[in-house]
């Protein structure tokens, strides 16, 4: 699961939960795959991104500090922002960990890179 | 010397055209000029469009017919007599200016044209139940009607929509229906009571039954500019009576009438009134193309009629109730009255059925399937590629993500309930990119509880998957939750497979052309059938029992035959007895897999969509043997 991925999970489907989102995410094992910087993607993605959920990427694979708390405005002439953005969002691959619903603690584990996010039938 | 080779050049490129057209529809060239010609290399996949061959081709001589073929860059033109085929031959053959591109086209003669079911459109008999009275008004009502209506106060919102103004109801689009507890103050103008009587003296004269309510109560004002359209839709049944009424004004366009395979254009010309009843106002749909030219027949064949502006009037009565019309398929009021009352199958028993039916047979069979499943379909990939940079996109029941590498300028993530699915696509994406820069993102989910974000993706796909769904509820519940995850002005795409596999000009699709044993007369359809119920019955009795509590005892279709029922179970055959053994920890050596399907009639589909709130179908088309949609979130 690579995060850019991440961004855009939730456990809302479960009965009784409100948000959601971010999930608490555990990284176990995880790949560095290099792909190649597109500087208008990446800018073109941002508004589709949640902010808070990228900080906690972030913090959790240990970029704390590439990531300012707010989005500038100006990020489109920041190159380094984005390059770094690039590095966290695209080529970090998560291989083996979780996910967890921040409101009832359901965890949703990764396996061989794939987060198995199915519920069952009494959890929704 | 190189003129000679350049030309020897085109004229190989050419034969392969031809050999190719052979191939596809079976008719041959002609090295002798004849009235059938074929532009080789331009057609409906080219983005070639029939009024813009027409409207070229009759600069040079009279056109009497134009095959455009779906999903072929290839098209035909028939003449009444040879001289003027030649005519056309030697103006258009060789030369640019044709296709926007500007690319220059190749021309051929053949001895025949296509086998086609829509010969003579122009000539059949209209929908039971449509009226057309041309000259309905005379100028000067028109003029009296256009003033009442009073649509200059009507804002000039985008140039890409129809503009609308609404009396006595509104007409709410978000639900496809009007609010009968909540009547506009504007009411239709009284200018409009001199239709009635007219109407019904016009419908008398010409022996026609008129209607058993008063006059109509909503009034629906369209304001179309040129080159803007409507989707084919059906008014919604449960909203309003039979019949409906239609006024053209200002200007003339082409209404395309459209049900199962059949299509009909009609002219409609200015201050003609169309009453829509019967079959036509509910198992119909009409709708006009967005276009600025429209092709109609004239006295030497066929010819192009450029739009202008036109302003339409729908006259309707309110329903009040759920509708009783004898035309189910379209009909909102029986699809609710049929997931509401019908006991059948409960949704406990529908995902008990689906989880032995569907998600542990794909399971089983995930790598046969996958290695039999590597070309995206052409226009699920155009449809992908249509999105900028930066978009992001999700193949929600992705199989073995084929779709997931189309557009490499947007995020695309893909899900499925298989996790033996899943697997594959990370398998074929390390085949695919020795690389592996560009490994997927996935992960395993249920198309009816996608765990992501609302509002949060540009497109969405969902390709052969709500066919597996086993109640009509599920089905929407699915469609749902693609709307639910589009951002406003974003675009979804859906594939079922269709109950009808010849649609489309009575071609058969490639599933039901890939009938070998049939196709070279080994057999009939009938043996084909009684063999394969024989043997799946004796393995159904061992595969699957015990046999689900409640669950209706479905048919099990005969592959590559045309589907008797709607819901039914298609064998999967493993052929390597080996996979099957690998995976199933079933005893059964059994190595066919029965599939639950629930195969759509057409219109199925868009009465569904009719149902969703906020959404807009843009596009319903037939491909590959599925009925299709594109729709839009409105944008607010
Ligand atoms: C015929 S395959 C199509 C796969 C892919 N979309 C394609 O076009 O190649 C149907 C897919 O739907 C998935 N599927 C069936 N029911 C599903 C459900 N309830 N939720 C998610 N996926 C489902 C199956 O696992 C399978 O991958
Ligand atoms: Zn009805």
């Amino acid at each position: 699961m690579r995060l850019s991925t991440y961004n855009f999970l939730t456990s809302k489907a479960i009965k009784g939960v409100k948000v959601g989102f971010p999930l608490k995410l555990t990284i176990a094992k995880q790949d560095v795959v290099e792909s190649e910087f597109n500087p208008t993607f990446i800018e073109r993605l941002l508004p589709r991104l949640d902010w808070s959920g990228i900080r906690l990427a972030a913090e959790v694979a240990g970029l704390n500090d590439d990531i300012p708390a707010e989005l500038p405005a100006n990020v489109a002439e920041n190159e380094e922002l984005l390059k770094k953005l690039h590095h966290l969002l695209l080529e970090i691959d998560v291989l083996e960990g979780q996910l967890e619903c921040p409101e009832t603690g359901r965890v949703f584990p990764i396996t061989d890179g794939i987060p198995n996010m199915l519920l069952n039938e009494d959890e929704v | 010397m190189t003129k000679d080779y350049s030309s020897r050049k085109l004229e190989r490129k050419q034969r392969r055209c031809e050999a190719i057209i052979h191939t596809d529809v079976g008719i041959e060239s002609s090295e002798k000029p004849t009235c059938f010609l074929a532009i080789l290399n331009a057609g409906l996949s080219t983005g070639l469009t029939e009024e813009s061959v027409l409207s070229n081709a009759i600069q040079y001589a009279p056109v009497q017919q134009v095959i455009m073929l779906p999903n072929k860059s290839y098209c035909f033109l028939k003449c009444d007599n040879v001289n003027n085929a030649e005519r056309i031959y030697n103006h258009m053959h060789g030369r640019a200016g044709l296709e926007q591109r500007g690319g220059v086209v190749y021309l051929s003669y053949f001895k025949s044209l296509p086998i086609c079911k829509e010969e003579n459109i122009w000539t059949k008999p209209l929908p039971e139940g449509l009226v057309l009275l041309p000259d309905f008004l005379t100028e000067s009502e028109e003029n009296m009607l256009l003033k009442a209506i009073n649509i200059e106060d009507v804002e000039q919102s985008d140039l890409k929509h129809r503009r609308v103004k609404h009396f006595g109801y509104q007409f709410i689009y978000g639900e496809n229906n009007v609010d009968p507890t909540k009547p506009l103050n504007e009411k239709i103008p009284n200018e409009c009571d001199i239709l009635w009587p007219l109407l019904k003296t016009e419908m008398t004269k010409l022996g026609l039954p008129t209607w058993d309510w008063d006059v109509p109560d909503q009034l629906t004002v369209n304001i179309y500019e040129p080159g803007q359209g409507i989707p084919p839709h059906v008014d919604t049944h449960s909203a309003f009576l039979d019949p409906i009424f239609s006024l053209s004004l200002f200007g003339d366009v082409v209404m395309d009438f459209r049900r199962g395979s059949d299509r009909q254009p009609l002219k409609l010309l200015r201050r003609s009134m169309l009453v829509m009843s019967g079959a036509s106002r509910y198992d119909w749909t009409h709708g006009i193309t967005p276009r600025t030219l429209d092709v109609v027949p004239s006295e030497t064949g066929l010819t192009v009629m450029p739009r202008q502006k036109r302003i339409s009037l729908t006259f309707r009565r309110l329903r009040r109730g759920p509708c009783d019309c004898t035309f189910p398929t379209l009909c909102d009021s029986r699809i609710n009255a049929q997931s509401n009352l019908c006991p059948v199958i409960t949704d406990v028993i529908a995902a008990q059925l689906e989880e032995k039916n569907v998600h542990s047979v794909y399971d089983c069979i995930a790598p046969h399937f996958s290695e039999t499943r590597h070309t995206p379909w052409p226009r699920v990939a155009e449809f992908l590629r249509s999105f900028q940079t930066g978009s992001v996109l999700l193949d929600i029941g992705c199989g073995n993500g084929k779709y997931l590498q189309c557009n490499n300028n947007a995020l695309t993530i893909g899900c499925d309930r298989s996790s033996g699915l899943i697997n594959a696509c990370l398998e074929r994406a390390k085949i695919i990119s020795e690389t592996s820069t560009n490994l997927p993102n996935a992960f395993r989910c249920d198309c009816l509880h996608v765990p992501v974000r609302s509002q949060a993706v540009d497109g969405c796909i969902s390709i052969a998957v709500i066919h597996h769904l086993a109640t009509a509820e599920r089905r929407l519940a699915a469609i749902r939750e693609m709307a639910r995850l589009l951002r406003p002005g974003g675009r979804a795409l859906i594939y079922v497979w269709a109950k009808d596999q010849r649609a489309n000009d009575n071609k058969k699709s490639a599933y039901l052309l890939q009938n070998k044993a049939l196709n070279k007369n080994k057999t009939t359809v009938e043996q084909q059938r009684q063999c394969a119920a024989a043997e799946v019955q004796q393995q159904q009795t061992e595969q699957f029992e015990p046999l689900i509590p409640g669950a209706p005892q479905l048919p099990v279709h005969t592959n590559r035959t045309d589907f008797m029922q709607q819901d039914v179970l298609v064998p999967w055959k493993l052929k390597g007895a080996s996979v099957a053994n690998k995976d199933a920890n079933n005893s059964a050596p059994s190595s066919t897999y029965l599939r639950y399907y629930h195969v759509f009639e057409s219109g199925e589909l868009e009465a569904m969509l009719a149902q969703v709130p906020d959404v807009e179908l843009v596009q319903s088309y037939y491909d590959q043997g599925n009925h299709c949609v594109i729709f839009e979130r409105r944008q607010k």
